[in-house]
């Protein structure tokens, strides 16, 4: 049988939310599969009966609380905040634990339409039988009002202004009307909008007032220190390399912290004792890029190297993500280069020869 | 039979608010309560209706050097309350803790000893109940834990159960000096509790109120006891200080502070009135009007929502919210997930701007009243404020009022704000420095704060009044002063504070110390403040005119020492080139007085001499060219003599520096002293002329380019060129033979220099 790539929270942690659900603590809100103290424990980790829970979201465990909590007072809520800060993430497995279900995706683009937030139709059943229930296309967010259940709204701020603001109505009335069936459908308890949207990328459309009002906004920070930065990268890249099959060792603890040490300093704009200040490239350095980088040059070291991950491999991919935008970025790269990495000592030396001699200027 | 007793948090509404029932249910005749006992005088005071806490006791030396502490109280302090309900019932309450007296050197002595521990992370026992609780900080846990207890049974049975716990924990890690600190008070206040059950009290009608900490000890059944009679000590005063919510949220004094006084006065209010069910939806309420008043509007959706999301997030631990709660509700509901949005509000209605009261003449220092009482005649009152409001003062006579005292009304606050400064009490601060000489104007920034009382207490040492404490402080200044510019210095300050008398000791102490001074600079300062004030004198409506034979005395000596002082290095040239300038201009302002022809005649001496320091020479030719006592023939032949090929290119140079350092405009305006410099350049040789270059150079980087392009020109008219030729071909780029030489010159190889 063909492998999926990628199993959905629920189905990935099937087991731990059996458990959870066998030992459920304190009083399960209406609709709901889980009390808001296991919801908690599913992301953050910790014991249900004998079970292990991984912690699956890392770092800041009020802000999971938050979350929750918001969407017990059925209010929807928006995560905000720079690429790899687990937006998607954290938004997947809050429905996953509270629904068991986090496939109602819409997947926001500058090309989504209204049709696409509330519902659309089957156009050769519409011309043929006319208006009815049957040809009627039913969108995520239709279907969760129906079910009860949480709709997921990825990157909104990607769509268009028009598109964002379908949703207004839907949220403070709960309901959506369909004038051509001359019917409405009305949400269930337990419906509710996790919506993630992207503060610092290009491309996005800022968000009306009166959408901003009808989510309780959460903005998810970069990871505050960089040992919380180092355990994401790693566990992050564990997952993804067992998930691709990649057919090599998994990076050391010295490699994931000079990068990380390298994004942070480079993000921030100074070094990590403060000391120097430095130019920041004119991408965003997030942590996800750190580990498509770790994971592409895991790839590249198994199919055409030894299988360890050397300073080259690792050089290539910095050279990638950092250097977008053709000769600034150059600069600041070879700025980085020479100014800071090759004053940190003999441990960097390999891997400062590896960069300049690849950024070539 | 044991008294009562009840552990309490120091700032806790709840334990306020079960401390009264529980009283009530007991009817003690007679109120403990742990704070210094040479302080139960205050109570009677502390329990009048006119005091409005936050207010703090306070106990200060009586001797130098002045150290202080302060017990805060606020509205909702147990303490406070066990005071004004014993008032209310007509009973006695007694204050039982070590008298302060003996605290006072124990506090010093604690936090010496703290000093010396090695580094490392101490341990801390609420960080560490914070994290065994679950709890995100200790306020959280505290808050949770305790101010949400709505029944008298279970807070003390919780206070209980917490007092044993916390002292167990306290103890494996307390230093030998803290657990020794923390018996001897515990000793004595069981000796205290014991003499009022041998004064007639019965023991069931006798309560006891101390931070839980205590409980345990004071509890036990048997617990050896310390003879205080042995422990060091130092004569104490006490006195009652208005205090403020911005004092209480710092931590302070009293055991813990409290990090946010206003919430929890809100939370007092509310439980009075049987609503602290009502507290978010209260809280979030107030932060959303200080939005809006800022401008951010925010709707009342948002705040039903807020408080909607703080019950949840609350009941994930099965509480009420706490303020952390309510914060975060807030940021997500009102700041729409930023914080900064919403911190100007959280700091208002979390900290507030609240400042405590108390009755005019209650149990004040001397110097407190006296300070009360000129802030009245001044009309200052209304400044009395913790914001800074800003005041302006036209020391002029006031010519459209009546009295005399109106008439100078804002001189007299001068004076005052003056002396407080000689105090160093942070009422008044000087903002506006541009017209310090000239002024009949000032501007001050008066900002009332607690610590400003402390400051004003600490100060009641030296004296009673804060005239006479200023007085004090001037003169052990000046019994300090080693060099006529300190005394000078004094001088002027006694002037800025009015004080005449003052002025006239400083003045003599000048007079005396410049017999033996024979320090050109010091002296130089000295004259430079007293001509300050002779020169403005008359705008303080002040007799300065005693001042001058001073100045002449002190002004003749400078003179004398002119030329002994210019032989000097380079660096000190700097200095003293400043006191010639300071001279100069006591000798231009005050020529009717000082003997300005000795003057001019050292400066000419010392201009001609080449074995001083020849930046001080080039000063003084620059100085006197400006008085025109140098003709262009002399300057012809010194500009050769000075510059000549015989002496040494640095010396030369240095002249040359040190007259471009007097009055440029001066020189500009001199077209022979340019003609001069030309005709000595011309005569040099190629080798010669790079060396110059470099002190040419270095003597034009205090031209600013305007000055520079008047040089050229002036050069540009010598060589017969007119003024446009000349800025149009500086304007121009350089030519490449140009940059070459430039670039040659750049090259030269200064080594030798």
């Amino acid at each position: 049988m063909a492998e999926v790539l990628r199993l959905p929270a629920e189905k990935l942690y099937e087991e731990e939310l059996n458990e959870l659900k066998k030992h459920n603590k304190g009083n399960v809100p209406v609709g709901w599969q889980l009390s808001p103290r296991s919801v908690l424990t599913f992301i953050a980790g910790g014991k249900a009966g004998n079970l292990d829970i991984k912690p699956k979201y890392i770092g800041n465990q009020r802000l999971i609380e938050m979350a929750i909590a918001s969407l017990m007072t059925d209010r929807a809520l928006l995560l905000i905040g720079e690429p790899g800060t687990a937006k998607s993430l954290l938004s997947e497995l809050l429905s996953a634990a509270i629904h068991g279900d986090s496939g109602k995706i819409i997947q926001g683009t500058a090309g989504t339409t209204e049709d696409q937030v509330r519902y659309s139709w089957n156009y050769a059943m519409l011309l043929a039988n006319g208006p009815t229930r049957e040809a009627l296309v039913k969108s995520p967010v239709y279907r969760a009002m129906e079910t009860g259940t949480i709709a997921r709204f990825e990157e909104i701020s990607r769509c268009s202004s028009e598109v964002q603001d379908a949703l207004i109505s839907i949220l403070s009335e709960k309901s959506i009307s369909i004038p051509e069936l001359d019917s409405d459908v009305s949400a269930l308890r337990g419906f509710s909008v996790i919506g993630t949207a992207n503060t610092r990328d290009r491309g996005v459309n800022e968000m009306s007032a009166a959408l901003k009002r009808r989510f309780n906004i959460l903005v998810l920070p970069t990871p505050s220190d960089i040992e919380t930065e180092m355990n994401i990268v790693t566990k992050r890249v564990a997952e993804l390399s067992a998930q691709h099959q990649l057919q090599a060792e998994l990076p050391s603890d010295d490699i994931v912290e000079k990068v990380v040490t390298i994004f942070r300093e480079l993000r921030a704009g100074m070094t990590l004792d403060r000391k120097e200040k430095l130019k920041s490239p004119s991408g965003v350095i997030s942590t996800a890029e750190a580990i498509s980088l770790l994971t592409n040059s895991m790839a590249l070291s198994g199919s055409f190297g030894s299988g360890v991950m050397t300073e080259q491999d690792v050089a290539v991919g910095l050279q990638g993500t950092i250097v977008k935008d053709g000769d600034k970025d150059q600069l600041v790269w070879k700025e980085y280069l020479e100014n800071v990495m090759k004053k940190k000592g003999s441990e960097w030396r390999k891997l400062y020869q590896a960069c300049s001699e690849l950024n070539g200027r | 039979m044991k008294p009562h007793l009840f552990g309490v948090r120091h700032l806790s509404p709840a334990a306020s608010y079960h401390l009264e029932s529980w009283l009530t249910e007991i009817q003690p005749t007679i109120v403990l309560i742990e704070g210094p006992s040479d302080m139960t005088g205050l109570i009677s005071d502390i329990t009048k209706l006119q005091t409005k806490p936050p207010i703090a006791m306070m106990a200060y030396t009586t001797e130098l050097p002045v150290d202080s502490i302060v017990y805060p109280l606020a509205e909702y302090s147990p303490e406070y309350r066990a005071m004004v309900w014993a008032a209310h019932h007509q009973v006695q309450a007694k204050l039982i803790d070590l008298p302060s007296n003996i605290s006072i050197c124990m506090d010093r002595r604690r936090s010496s000893v703290i000093e010396e521990e090695p580094e490392g992370e101490p341990f801390n026992v609420y960080a560490e109940i914070a994290r065994l609780s679950g709890e995100y900080d200790y306020e959280t846990y505290w808050e949770r834990s305790f101010e949400q207890l709505t029944t008298l049974s279970d807070f003390k049975a919780a206070m209980e159960a917490f007092a044993y716990q916390l002292r167990d924990m306290e103890e494996q890690n307390d230093s030998p000096a803290e657990s020794s600190y923390h018996h001897i008070r515990e000793a004595y206040m069981r000796a205290q509790i014991e003499r009022v059950i041998e004064e007639g009290h019965r023991p069931e009608k006798v309560v006891v109120i101390t931070g839980a900490y205590h409980v345990p000890a004071l509890m036990a059944d048997t617990f050896p006891s310390v003879d205080i009679s042995n422990l060091p000590k130092r004569e104490t005063s006490t006195t009652l200080m208005p205090y403020s919510n911005f004092k209480l949220s710092s931590q302070s004094g009293y055991g813990a502070g409290n990090h946010a006084p206003a919430y929890f006065h809100m939370m007092w209010n509310l439980m009075q009135k049987g609503q602290y069910d009502r507290l978010p939806a209260s809280y979030l309420s107030k932060i959303v009007r200080v939005l809006r008043q800022n401008g951010t509007y925010r709707s009342t959706a948002e705040v039903m929502e807020g408080t909607r999301l703080a019950i949840a997030l609350a009941s994930f631990r099965g509480s009420q919210p706490t303020l952390k709660d309510l914060r975060d509700a807030a940021t997500v509901c009102l700041g729409h997930g930023d914080f900064s949005v919403i911190v100007d509000a959280t700091t208002r209605v979390e900290i507030g701007a609240g400042i405590g009261e108390l009755p005019d003449g209650v149990s004040q220092t001397p110097i407190q009243g006296d300070f009360i009482r000129r802030l009245k005649a001044l009309k200052l009152t209304k400044y009395r404020t913790n914001s800074i409001t800003e005041l302006g003062l036209d020391l002029r006579e006031n010519r459209r009022v009546k009295s005399q005292e109106a008439a100078f009304l804002d001189l007299n606050r001068s004076f005052f704000f003056h002396q407080l400064q000689v105090l160093d009490i942070q009422f008044a601060v000087k903002s506006s420095y541009q017209q310090e000489d000239a002024s009949w104007a000032e501007h001050w920034n008066l900002r009332y704060h607690p610590e400003v009382e402390i400051q004003l207490v600490e100060s009641t040492l030296l004296g009673e009044t804060i005239e006479l404490a200023a007085a004090y402080q001037l003169r052990e200044r000046l019994n300090a002063c080693q060099t006529v510019g300190e005394a000078a210095r004094i001088v002027y300050l006694s002037y800025l504070c009015g004080m005449l008398e003052m002025m006239e000791a400083a003045s003599e102490t000048v007079a005396m110390l410049s017999v033996d001074s024979a320090d050109f600079v010091e002296n130089a300062h000295a004259i430079s403040e007293l001509t300050r004030i002779i020169h403005f004198g008359d705008v303080r409506k002040l007799e300065t005119k005693s001042l001058i034979p001073l100045v002449e005395r002190l002004f003749l000596r400078g003179t004398l020492l002119l030329l002994d002082a210019a032989s000097c290095n380079d660096e000190r040239a700097k200095v003293v080139m400043t006191a010639i300038r300071e001279m100069n201009e006591t000798a231009l302002e005050l020529y009717e007085h000082v003997d300005e022809a000795l003057w001019y005649k050292m400066l000419t001496e010392l201009y001609l001499r080449d074995d001083r320091n020849p930046l001080l020479s080039g000063y003084c030719c620059g100085i006197l060219l400006e008085k025109n006592i140098i003709d262009s023939k002399s300057l012809e032949e010194e500009v050769a003599r000075r510059l000549s090929p015989g002496i040494p290119a640095d010396l030369g140079a240095g002249w040359f520096e040190g007259l471009c350092m007097s009055n440029k405009y001066a020189l500009l305006s001199r077209a022979y002293l340019w003609e001069n410099m030309d005709t000595y350049l011309t005569t040099l040789s190629e080798e010669e002329f790079r060396r110059s270059v470099v002190f040419l150079r270095r003597s034009f980087s205090s031209f600013s380019s305007g000055d520079r392009s008047k040089v050229a020109e002036i050069l540009g008219s010598l060589w017969g060129l007119d003024e446009l030729t000349v800025s149009e071909y500086l304007n121009d780029e350089l030519s490449e033979t140009e940059e070459n030489i430039l670039d040659e010159l750049n090259d030269f190889d200064f080594g030798e220099f």
